[in-house]
């Protein structure tokens, strides 16, 4: 502060402070308002067109919304739909997050001849993305005969080198005392894993949950080509499917639709925005 | 690293599972890359050629090919660039210790929830020609604006769509960060105005660098890969070619043709090259500049 | 009980358990037989699709028929052939004519005429139908939904820019003239629009009786160079990119998506499948108009409009009795009744011959003009080698070749001549690369 005022009169500060302090805070208010509004008016446009019958295109809100969400959830199949995502999406990121924990809690707990080796080819997945690799990994479900299954749409995503940074980041601000404790305690392993260290990753566990969960939700090219049959389909492929392939497309229902298929998502993001928030603040330094 | 327990064995059991799932669909599958982008393969038929380096051959003397890499070059620069300005704005601001401000730290972050493919619905909407509400406001200021027609229209409204789905992301990543620095650097740039902002970024950017970093590195990877949902559903790499990223051409030559397995395999690598260079540019050039501050 | 009666009783159970799971065959005897129908229609379309597969499913309860929407055409071809190669696919696959020379060389299917059993009779099926999907005289495929394109135009419109409702352009220079009219009576801002323009162009081709591709449009052999910059196609090309440049084509994009604005009245004419007829008939508040697609001038109408739509192929590895239940939904979907219901609920030709005669006899193409235009184009021309449509070898990567090369002249301005160049050298080099894989 002294920086700024040595060039200023001391009253001036005093006013220009008295200023600042009262309408700062409410131009700022106006600019964030401004902001919210502009990034959410997208949606409160599509939410408007889910409720139109005819007349579309209006800002004002329509009275089809029942017949339009009620036809989007019939004829996108929304109920299967919503029930394979949700499968993928919680396999993987459960299945992720059991696999993290687990390789995090080796290399940090116990003497891994050769961990760093280790550590670095899982590090090398986050050179390895998917589409680089895509036609030999569908090959690959080919053989297995994993196309158009559960296991297809969900096994190649398990391996997360995100995940297993994470805690193996957090693990080591775990103070060792704890571990030195419970070991004097007679705990064993086990014990002290399911008993002491997941309980404090709570908020990592859900970050990693919340990142996963939106990324498997959001999931498009593998299950294009993945997933042939209603049996396994997706959310985004069920809306890209309400697109285009008829003679007119009906706006009414597509957006009603969409707005579907963001609501899960949506929950789980406001449920565990906290976690993510303090189990990230502390740890994207090495990521 | 402290070791805690002396189990010997158990170790390696807890790794096992991930280091087979990485062995099996990562290194496996780019080692088959190398070895498909020799051949010219008929899935179908189950037929191999053997062509030597043919693939590579022709996708540097295609045209087609090396306009998606220009293509695909702008768009990625313009979305990253784009969306870690605004986003980091943005953050700044939600973070500012107003009171009332929490509640933006939530408004702000929702894109976060959707898909690329659902933004190209939503904004395929917003620029129809019959009733999208942008389309009749920029008609309003005289600009005609199609995708539909206009290659320039078009990359553009993949950058907006883009862009605007990513915010979420970015914002709630910046605010993690930024809860690292203390109140009062806020505060003094909340009420001081001009002179404590330059002090504000002196101090705030290094601490964000980390996640700067990472979400350079996130954004790439975003804006070349994962909005191939949006260009599906959307222009579908036209009109003409203008919005035909790499993703999309190796995607259309691996799966929609029969026979240019092979091809799609050589363009797997190129983009397995890509990735590395820029990534190992991207946290050279920003922890050097971490050293030197 | 006693406890003797008891252990007979006990006996005599587990061994009826082990024999039913020892003979699955004859404990299953009873389940029907299970058969799946992967198609590409969606919406109202795929509505009824669904209603004849109910119908098939109801009157023949031996079978179960499970018909699922795979996505676009595109998507619905790949995935088949990818999903064979898996194990994993369907018995009845729909795929669209571009897809035909990739079908027939994939050696994953079954030609109908051996589904049938021989028992299939071809002259049941209108004559350019047939004559597309007919390989060596010999149906490979059970046809299904056939359209071609015509020209739809907003009657509404004409009248406002002072044309003649009922004359309708039949040339590229009339429409041209027309589309100034429009144009300068400030009736609509653009003119004309188109969907699917890759497949029109090849509608342009067949039309005019101009081979699209060597070894008799790839009907003698396999095709390994096109046409698609001779003399003919730069010409369309370029009429198409002045129409643009004027302001008097206003570019849809790939498929569909022009309809919309269409029906919004944005323009007074669409050229698009004939199989967009029901929809657009449905949704417009003007008075429609339908009529044969405009010719280029200084050429004949020498050929005539080229099927498109789809066919049912059949897919190899499956039990005989899947494929006597296969036959058998294909001989319902061809009964006149089913035939019927499709053409009325969604615009597609009546594939048979008896279908077009019974709707004939009940008036239905009097009190449908509309209808009855896309029947009568593609009955007014001749059979010709060219307007049998042309054979292509990964066509489906190939129509986005050249649906490219439209779109760079149209809308990015790029010379025709040089557009169709760069098409013809694409297209050839994927012929070239697919019959590398198959000799």
């Amino acid at each position: 502060m002294s920086a700024i005022s040595a060039s200023t009169t001391e009253t001036a500060i005093i006013y220009e402070g008295r200023w600042r302090r009262r309408f700062y805070p409410i131009i700022m208010h106006g600019v964030m308002l401004t902001a919210v509004f502009l990034v959410t008016f997208p949606l409160i446009y599509t939410l408007i067109l889910s409720t139109q019958g005819t007349g579309l295109g209006s800002l004002r809100p329509g009275t089809a919304i029942v017949e339009n969400y009620s036809d989007a959830w019939s004829r996108a199949q929304m109920d299967m739909l919503i029930r394979n995502t949700l499968i993928v999406a919680l396999a993987v990121a459960l299945g992720k997050i059991v696999l993290s924990i687990m390789g995090a809690y080796a290399l940090i707990y116990f003497r891994v001849r050769g961990g760093m080796i280790l550590l670095a080819v899982v590090m090398l997945t986050h050179l390895l993305p998917l589409p680089v690799r895509i036609v030999p990994t569908y090959d690959l479900l080919t053989d297995l005969g994993w196309v158009d299954t559960f296991k297809g749409l969900t096994i190649p995503f398990f391996a997360s080198a995100t995940g297993l940074l994470l805690f193996q980041q957090f693990f080591r601000t775990v103070p060792t005392d704890l571990a030195d404790a419970a070991r004097v305690d007679g705990a064993g392993p086990f014990r002290f894993l399911v008993s002491i260290l997941i309980p404090v990753s709570r908020t990592n566990i859900g970050a990693l949950f919340l990142i996963e969960f939106i990324y498997m939700w959001n999931q498009y090219l593998w299950p294009l080509i993945v997933a042939n049959s209603a049996r396994t389909r997706q959310v985004q492929i069920g809306i890209k499917q309400l697109v285009a392939t008829d003679a007119v497309i009906e706006w009414g229902i597509l957006t009603a639709g969409a707005i579907t298929v963001i609501i899960p998502p949506l929950i789980v993001l406001l449920v565990l925005q906290r976690s993510l928030m303090s189990g990230l603040s502390a740890s994207t330094e090495d990521f | 690293m402290n070791t805690v327990f002396p189990n010997r064995i158990l170790p390696y059991l807890l790794l096992a599972p991930s280091i087979i799932l990485v062995l099996v669909f990562f290194i496996y599958p780019a080692a088959q890359s190398v070895e498909l982008s020799l051949y010219r393969v008929n899935r179908v038929r189950d037929v191999q050629v053997y062509v030597g380096l043919e693939n590579f051959e022709r996708l540097f003397h295609s045209d087609s090919y090396i306009n998606s890499l220009t293509v695909s070059a702008k768009f990625t620069v313009a979305v990253v660039v784009a969306a870690l300005t605004i986003s980091l704005a943005l953050a700044v601001g939600a973070s500012l210790p107003i009171r009332g401000f929490g509640v933006y730290r939530t408004l702000l972050i929702w894109t976060y929830a959707l898909s690329p493919a659902i933004a190209g619905v939503i904004w395929a909407l917003l620029t129809d020609p019959a009733i999208g509400v942008l389309t009749d406001l920029l008609k309003a200021i005289g600009v005609n604006f199609n995708w539909r027609q206009s290659p320039n229209d078009a990359l553009i409204f993949l950058v907006m769509a883009a862009t605007w789905k990513i915010l979420g992301y970015d914002i709630l990543f910046f605010l993690a960060g930024l809860k690292n620095i203390p109140h009062d650097v806020l505060e003094a740039a909340a009420l001081d105005g001009a002179n404590s902002w330059t002090r504000f970024w002196r101090m705030v950017l290094p601490l964000l660098r980390p996640t700067l970093l990472f979400l350079l590195i996130m954004n790439t990877l975003y804006a070349s890969f994962e909005t191939f949902g949006l260009i599906d559903i959307t222009t579908q790499g036209g009109p003409g070619r203008a919005t035909n990223l790499l993703i999309y051409e190796l995607y259309q030559d691996g799966f929609k043709s029969s026979s240019r397995i092979g091809l799609a395999s050589a363009q797997s690598l190129v983009l397995l090259a890509i990735v590395a260079t820029l990534t190992f540019i991207q946290y050279r050039f920003i922890s050097r500049r971490t050293f030197y501050q | 009980m006693s406890n003797k009666s008891r252990r007979i009783l006990f006996t005599l159970l587990s061994l009826t358990l082990l024999i039913a799971m020892a003979l699955p065959g004859l404990a299953t005897a009873q389940d029907p037989t299970q058969i799946t129908f992967w198609h590409a229609m969606s919406g109202s379309r795929g509505e009824v699709v669904q209603a004849i597969v109910d119908s098939f499913n109801e009157a023949n309860p031996d079978v179960n028929l499970v018909a699922e929407f795979t996505g676009s055409y595109a998507e619905t071809l790949t995935k088949a052939l990818t999903a064979y190669s898996a194990g994993e696919a369907p018995n009845i696959v729909q795929v669209y004519e571009v897809g035909t020379r990739t079908m027939l060389d994939s050696g994953a299917i079954v030609p109908v005429m051996e589904v049938s059993g021989g028992e299939l009779d071809q002259s049941q099926f209108v004559e350019p139908i047939l004559n597309y999907y007919a390989i060596d005289d010999e149906l490979r495929c059970m046809p299904f939904n056939s359209s071609t394109a015509m020209l739809y135009y907003n009657k509404d419109m004409f009248e406002a820019a002072g044309l003649d409702p009922e004359v309708p352009p039949a040339t590229f220079s009339e429409l041209y003239e027309m589309g100034q009219q429009i144009i300068e009576s400030g009736v609509a801002p653009n003119v004309i629009s188109f969907g699917w323009p890759a497949w029109i162009l090849e509608q342009m081709y067949a039309m005019h009786d101009q081979l699209l591709a060597n070894e008799d449009n790839g009907r003698s052999g396999l095709a390994t160079e096109t046409y698609w910059n001779s003399e003919f196609g730069v010409q369309v090309l370029t009429e198409w990119q002045k129409w643009a440049q004027d302001g008097i084509l206003f570019y849809g994009g790939r498929e569909y998506s022009a309809n919309d604005p269409f029906i919004a009245g944005e323009f007074a004419m669409l050229v698009q499948s004939t199989s967009s007829l029901g929809g657009i008939q449905r949704a417009v508040e003007f008075d429609l108009g339908t009529a044969f697609l405009p010719t280029l001038d200084g050429y004949e109408r020498n050929g005539n409009n080229v099927v498109g739509g789809g066919c049912l192929w059949t897919m190899a590895g499956k039990q005989d009795a899947e494929y006597d239940a296969v036959w058998r939904f294909f001989q319902h979907l061809s009964s006149v009744e089913q035939d019927i219901f499709w053409h009325k609920g969604t615009g597609y030709f009546p594939a048979s011959n008896a279908a077009v005669e019974a709707l004939e006899a009940e008036g239905w193409f009097e009190e449908n003009p509309n209808f009855r235009t896309a029947f009568d184009q593609i009955l007014a021309g001749n059979d010709t080698i060219a307007a049998r449509g042309v054979l292509l070898g990964d066509f489906v990567i190939i129509r986005d070749v050249v649906g490219a090369a439209i779109e760079d002249a149209v809308v990015n301005g790029v010379d025709p001549q040089q557009a169709l160049d760069v098409a013809t050298e694409e297209s050839n080099q994927i012929l070239e690369d697919y019959a590398s894989l198959i000799e």
